[in-house]
């Protein structure tokens, strides 16, 4: 959500407070009446670091509400924006350097460039926004720039999804006509023809609506962004979303031309965002997900195909018993899509046949059609989300793609053999080649201890969700996520504390993720000092799980993994 | 032997400040449901989806709670000023309690069952209680045009008429 910053936005309290964990030198927060100011280090200076100013800007704008507040301040020039250099989380009530909320190499920097929010962040923020720079962005000093950027609203507002609405507006002013089509709703299920409903298009078409925003796209070339830059997106609820952008969807068209294009300025444009299969990876690009599901790619009849509008809704009903803030926080799932019901709506027999195809009790998680076909492999936000591309867990994914596989991401103290049996005995999956390694150790150690950075934090998050923790017990993770205090990346340490203090006894856990590294390393030295001293570390002897038979955890083992670590640097681009 | 005032115009203001006090009544208890929804955060009142419903009935509850004081005010003006719209005491008291049941009823069944952002098909009877509200407030404003101007002495009757006796 963008909105304007104003005492009922700003979550953050500017009453004179001081950052001393940012970019540069302490961000200086004051207030004055309903206005926000900061003084801080020019994140959009491009000089020399040293020669960085110190300036002093009023936040204008607010982007986020649920998890984090990210402030835009006027920079001055024209109505080009940039970001103060720490972010809010509004949950932990702390001020993090920006960088720190984004899965990135510790040696690369985040982009906080002057206007960057006219020109990229606008396009999903806003409501018919239009970049208007006179010339392309960064192909002049921002400063010799002209920037005459507009919205027609902040945020998502109606006409993103119904298209333009004069029409229906002005007929609208009629109350005999809009009760005309109240009463006719229940009979006829057209609806108004004046504006576009989404739910009503066909299945493509309809979910194109949320993947104008939910998706990895670009534009074709630089005549499609400077049209854009003058008047807008050019795309509209209804039309064919690849006419006006180019979707990328690596599991098809990885060797496109225009993919080719891509990834030659930018090699890390796939990687970034996707498993090797093509499978999106990050969070907010859920379209892409959907596009290479078997229930909507196979799918023959459009009632019933699988599209955004079969489990979420945009409009909560008013009979759904679900406060506003439950229903947004669940990711607006539409009423009693929630749980099985979303996947029996074209899948009815499995219902009478549950327990026979999941192999576990009707109550279990196991038994979740989600937690099977949807497993939490995207990332974003500091959290994991669901995959949104429907498909069934295999240990092949794990072993040549590195994607966790949904049995692992439960039972986080089995091998990937013991996952592969399982799947050969009860679906006839083939056995694949697997190593030493992977035979013996359990796969979320394989995952915390030798995964990229992107895998190490879907690992660490899934260590504090409370189903893989009734599955497979907590008091063996404690020195993995201990380990991982001391993680490189920002976000893994972040999720790795989050699913520490989740575990019975450590709710209470000291720690700042953007402490300085001498303390951080002392934090995870003390708990696993603290770890190894209690009861709790005898209570699994599993040689899998890296404790041997006398309870002594097998650090030449842990060792050795983190040694083979995949070290390539990883920006995942949420 | 007892005695008691009687005649049109007494009645009527019985009738109007009965009606008032418990239309008031009804309506501050209406007021008060209100305020419990506020308090315990009901959704059916407070969410954002049930915008139209909120308007709906707390334009029911301070409708039907004005026009209680409407009824209540028209009675002491009966008993002031006696001559107060005789002739027309029938059409008006039938048109004020009408438009007191009517017009807040039809805000409230508006709200009851809506769509989005129209209220339900209760609210038709919103424009049939304003009209005779209009038509009541009408009749004593032209009966109020030919008053003498003098209230009335204490101890007077209404109506100037000496009270009848029965036994």
């Amino acid at each position: 959500m963008t909105q304007v910053a104003a005492p009922e936005t700003v979550r953050a309290d500017f009453d004179n407070v001081r950052v001393e964990l940012t970019q540069g030198g302490p961000m200086v927060l004051e207030r004055d009446g309903e206005e926000f100011w900061a003084e801080f280090d020019d994140p959009g200076w491009e000089g020399p670091t040293a020669e960085r100013p110190r300036i002093r800007r009023q936040v204008v704008m607010v982007t986020g509400s649920h998890h984090q507040n990210i402030y835009w301040y006027a920079t001055g020039h024209d109505r080009g924006l940039n970001v103060l250099p720490s972010v809010y989380l509004l949950e932990e009530q702390q001020w993090v350097p920006r960088s720190a909320v984004v899965l990135h190499s510790p040696g690369q920097s985040v982009a906080m460039l002057n206007g960057h929010w006219n020109a990229i962040c606008i396009a999903c923020h806003t409501t018919l926004g239009k970049t208007a720079f006179d010339t392309p962005y960064r192909s002049e000093p921002f400063e010799e720039q002209t920037i005459e950027t507009t919205v027609a609203e902040f945020g998502i507002a109606c006409e993103s999804c119904h298209g333009p609405a004069e029409a229906h507006v002005t007929a609208n002013r009629n109350p005999l006509r809009r009760y005309r089509l109240h009463l006719a709703k229940g009979r006829d299920r057209e609806g108004d023809p004046t504006i576009m409903l989404p739910p009503q298009l066909d299945p493509t078409r309809s979910s194109q609506t949320c993947g104008q925003c939910h998706s990895v796209w670009e534009f074709y070339d630089v005549d499609g962004e400077r049209h854009a830059n003058r008047a807008g997106l050019p795309y509209r609820p209804g039309d064919e979303l690849r006419d006006t952008r180019f979707i990328a969807q690596p599991s098809v068209d990885r060797d496109s031309a225009e993919m080719l294009a891509f990834v030659e300025n930018d090699p890390e444009f796939v990687r970034g965002s996707f498993w090797p299969d093509g499978m999106v990876r990050v969070s907010g690009r859920e379209y892409n997900g959907l596009i290479d599901s078997p229930c909507f790619r196979n799918a023959t009849a459009s009632d019933r195909t699988l599209t955004c509008f079969s489990c979420h809704t945009m409009h909560k009903p008013p009979e759904d018993p679900r406060t506003t803030a439950e229903w947004a926080d669940t990711h607006q799932v539409s009423t009693d899509m929630d749980g099985n019901d979303a996947c029996l709506q074209c899948h009815e027999p499995m219902r009478a046949e549950l327990t026979a195809h999941t192999q576990h009790d009707t109550e279990s998680s196991g038994s979740s059609c989600y937690n099977c076909h949807m497993p939490y492999t995207s990332y974003g936000l500091l959290k994991t989300v669901r995959s949104h591309t429907i498909s069934s867990p295999t240990a092949t994914e794990s072993t040549e793609l590195g994607r966790p596989n949904a049995c692992n991401l439960c039972h986080l103290d089995k091998t990937l053999d013991w996952t592969a049996d399982r799947l050969r005995d009860w679906y006839g999956t083939p056995m694949p080649a697997l190593s030493d390694d992977e035979q013996t150790v359990a796969a979320s150690l394989l995952w915390i201890l030798k995964g990229d950075a992107g895998l190490r934090a879907l690992a660490a998050q899934s260590m504090g969700w409370a189903p893989a923790q009734a599955t497979s017990g907590t008091s063996w993770m404690v020195p993995h996520l201990g380990e991982a205090l001391g993680d490189g990346y920002d976000a893994v340490r972040f999720i790795a504390a989050r699913s520490l203090r989740s575990v019975p006894g450590y709710a209470g856990l000291d720690y700042d993720f953007v402490a300085p590294e001498q303390e951080r390393v002392e934090a995870a030295v003390r708990v696993l000092r603290e770890w190894r001293a209690s009861p709790a570390a005898h209570l699994r002897r599993e040689p899998e799980l890296l404790v041997d038979a006398n309870g002594e955890l097998r650090v030449d083992a842990m060792r050795r993994l983190f040694e083979q670590r995949d070290r390539r640097p990883l920006f995942l681009r949420e | 032997m007892m005695t008691r005032t009687s005649g049109p115009a007494v009645n009527y203001t019985r009738r109007h400040l009965r009606f008032g006090w418990w239309s008031l009544l009804s309506f501050l208890i209406l007021g008060f449901v209100l305020e419990l929804l506020h308090g315990f955060k009901a959704g059916l009142y407070l969410d954002v989806s049930n915008e139209t419903r909120r308007l709906m009935w707390t334009l029911a509850h301070a409708h039907g709670a004005l026009l209680g004081l409407v009824h209540i005010l028209y009675a002491l003006c009966l008993r002031l000023f006696p001559g107060l719209a005789a002739g027309a005491l029938g059409p008006i008291s039938v048109s004020l309690v009408g438009a007191s049941i009517v017009l807040p009823g039809g805000f409230f069944l508006g709200g009851l069952s809506f769509y989005d952002g129209d209220p339900g098909l209760g609210i038709l009877a919103v424009p049939v209680g304003a009209t005779l509200l209009v038509i009541a407030v009408f009749l004593i404003a032209r009966a109020s045009g030919s008053l003498d101007g003098a209230p009335r002495e204490s101890g007077q009757r209404p109506g100037g008429r000496k009270p009848r006796q029965r036994n």
